[in-house]
């Protein structure tokens, strides 16, 4: 059952993935077991993405149906699933844009391989990001953009939490179509993307790998 | 500055052919909104307001001083939606968002499964204009004929003003792939799902609107007497999809439509954001100098020469991040680089990677258009 979960996943064949979950559930299966197949699932679609086999369309169907897969599993999941989470991860696209294409697929993603994700939303004010670091203390923070006055937000958060003194102990990630490395270095990120499957690859090897 | 021996409309028009101008051309693309900025005025008043709009352009022509084409026009934010250039559900500076913000596209899913079925019957015009339209807008039938209406009688003012600075527009017919348009009907998420779970309906549909599409444009650029057509597609690239949906989906109704433009002498103007890389031999199939592909940065317009060197023109792509945040002597390397590169031998036109950006550092603008004009 397990391989063909995981087999099925990877094909992107959306009804027999939810298919098989509702059946596991039923039958009395772990939630957490269950939940770690689709995640093999999850990983094996990233691979193949890396390897050029896959796409980006394909990442995001895959990760509709891991999503499918978690509202299945969401009311059997015990509060054991907490302990095992890698890290915490505060995304937002911010004030000035409310493009949260890439944002939303990051999130999926990052859920998949078992990181915390609290995403805010679009147009956020930056105080809010601030808010939320103090309140969960992630790794990692997030920034999606795409339009580029989004850019003077992200610096406006970034600086609001370095002069909290939050910024050294965490991660600022920036991604979207309009960011560059010129970006990274005007907000003082530490990492920028237009692929979201990098940004998952740098959260993974930040927290010590896969 | 350069040797001119051209007009702005021969040079550009040199690039298209592929033949040597006497300078690159220049044609960034400015709408509305960096014109605001440029000008000094708020985006908002330039949403609400074609007078405002033709303002701002006359602003910003008066302090850069022209160019070879103009790429953009004073349209509101509405009247991209009651035209039908952007069928999406708007958030609008001054009505909706603050002053100084960008109009913004929501995307979500207001065409349903159903609707493929529907435009297939109708057809695209008439499914927008009868049904869809209403689903993303609250304007009512009058607002809408009054803002078409608009549309028509603002644009002879804007033409005049061009004219000042034997300035043309780059092109007046324009249309979305049906692509990309059925994805922004449908939201991405969704339009993706059609294509892998439920094809067929999606495909017919494209044919339907590529029938459609094509004697309207072509009417169009006859009407205007400006000979190329605008083409938009943000999705269908290989950042998003596998070739093996870009060859059923996207290339061969591009093929279709693109040569019945040139079989009436109208040039496919391609606006291609995000990254092309792996599709760009695809476009070394259509014939010699029937399209010019724009691209916004993310596609690697050095390689794109490459591949399409001497068979068609390129458009771009000066970074947007670049042009917010760099300095003018970054923009004036770049830009030579492109001359010096892309240019080599003809076939660019120097452009913006996408659009200007709506905070767009007025020398760094600048930059841009003097090191065109110069350096050329």
């Amino acid at each position: 059952m397990k391989e063909e979960l995981v087999a099925a996943l990877v094909k992107l064949e959306r009804d027999e993935v939810l298919g098989m979950v509702t059946q596991r559930i039923e039958a009395g299966e772990d939630p957490l077991g269950i939940l770690e197949d689709c995640r093999q699932g999850m990983t094996a679609v990233g691979d193949l993405l890396q390897q050029g086999d896959y796409f980006l369309a394909e990442l995001l169907l895959s990760a509709e149906i891991f999503k499918g897969a978690v509202a299945i599993l969401q009311p059997h999941l015990a509060k054991s699933h907490s302990s095992q989470l890698r890290a915490k991860v505060v995304l937002a696209t911010l004030k000035g844009d409310i493009h949260d294409l890439g944002k939303n697929i990051l999130a999926t993603l990052l859920q998949a391989q078992g990181f915390e994700v609290h995403d805010l939303g679009v147009d956020v004010p930056p105080p809010l990001v601030l808010e939320k670091v103090k309140e969960i203390r992630p790794e990692f923070v997030g920034f999606s953009a795409l339009i580029t006055t989004a850019f003077a937000s992200m610096k406006e958060a970034a600086d609001l939490l370095q002069q909290a003194g939050l910024r050294n102990g965490l991660k600022l990630m920036i991604g979207g179509g309009v960011t560059t490395p010129i970006v990274k270095d005007y907000v003082g990120a530490d990492f920028q993307t237009l692929d979201a499957m990098e940004g998952v690859n740098y959260c993974l090897n930040v927290v010590g790998g896969r | 500055m350069a040797q001119e021996s051209m007009t702005t409309n021969e040079r550009l028009w040199a690039a298209i052919r592929l033949e040597q101008p006497d300078r690159v051309p220049v044609v960034p693309l400015v709408t509305a909104e960096p014109a605001a900025h440029l000008a000094g005025m708020t985006l908002a008043e330039v949403a609400g307001s074609n007078q405002k709009a033709i303002e701002a352009y006359r602003k910003v022509l008066s302090k850069f001083g022209g160019w070879d084409s103009m790429h953009g026009g004073p349209i509101t934010p509405l009247q991209q939606q009651v035209t039908n250039i952007y069928p999406m559900k708007m958030r609008i500076p001054g009505r909706d968002l603050p002053d100084g913000y960008m109009f913004q596209l929501v995307e979500e899913e207001f065409m349903k499964p159903e609707d493929y079925d529907r435009i297939c019957e109708m057809g695209i015009d008439a499914f927008y204009y009868e049904d869809y339209l209403w689903r993303i807008t609250d304007l009512t039938p009058d607002d809408v004929q009054r803002e078409v209406t608009n549309v028509l009688t603002m644009w002879p003012e804007f033409d005049a003003e061009l004219k000042k600075y034997d300035m043309r527009p780059l092109i007046l017919a324009s249309d979305f792939h049906p692509f990309f348009r059925l994805s922004l009907m449908r939201s991405m998420v969704a339009f993706t799902q059609d294509l892998y779970y439920n094809p067929e309906p999606v495909e017919r549909t494209i044919k339907q609107i590529t029938k459609e599409l094509i004697p309207k444009n072509i009417a169009i650029a006859k009407g205007s007497g400006i000979d190329t057509c605008l083409f938009t597609d943000e999705r269908a690239s290989a950042f998003y999809y596998p070739l093996a949906v870009f060859e059923r989906f996207w290339w061969p109704y591009t093929e279709e439509i693109v040569d019945a433009f040139w079989s009436e002498g109208i040039v496919t103007v391609f606006h291609l954001d995000t990254c092309w890389d792996k599709n760009l031999p695809y476009f070394k199939r259509l014939p010699r100098g029937s399209a010019v592909v724009g691209l916004d940065s993310t596609t690697d317009i050095f390689l794109a020469k490459q591949v399409l060197r001497d068979h068609l023109c390129i458009h771009g792509d000066v970074p947007a991040s670049l042009l917010s945040l760099g300095k003018p002597e970054e923009v004036e390397a770049y830009c030579k680089r492109l001359i010096d590169e892309v240019g080599a031998g003809g076939g660019l036109i120097l452009g913006t990677g996408c659009a200007t950006p709506p905070d767009c550092k007025p020398e760094n603008f600048r930059a841009m258009i003097e090191t065109g004009k110069n350096y050329g």
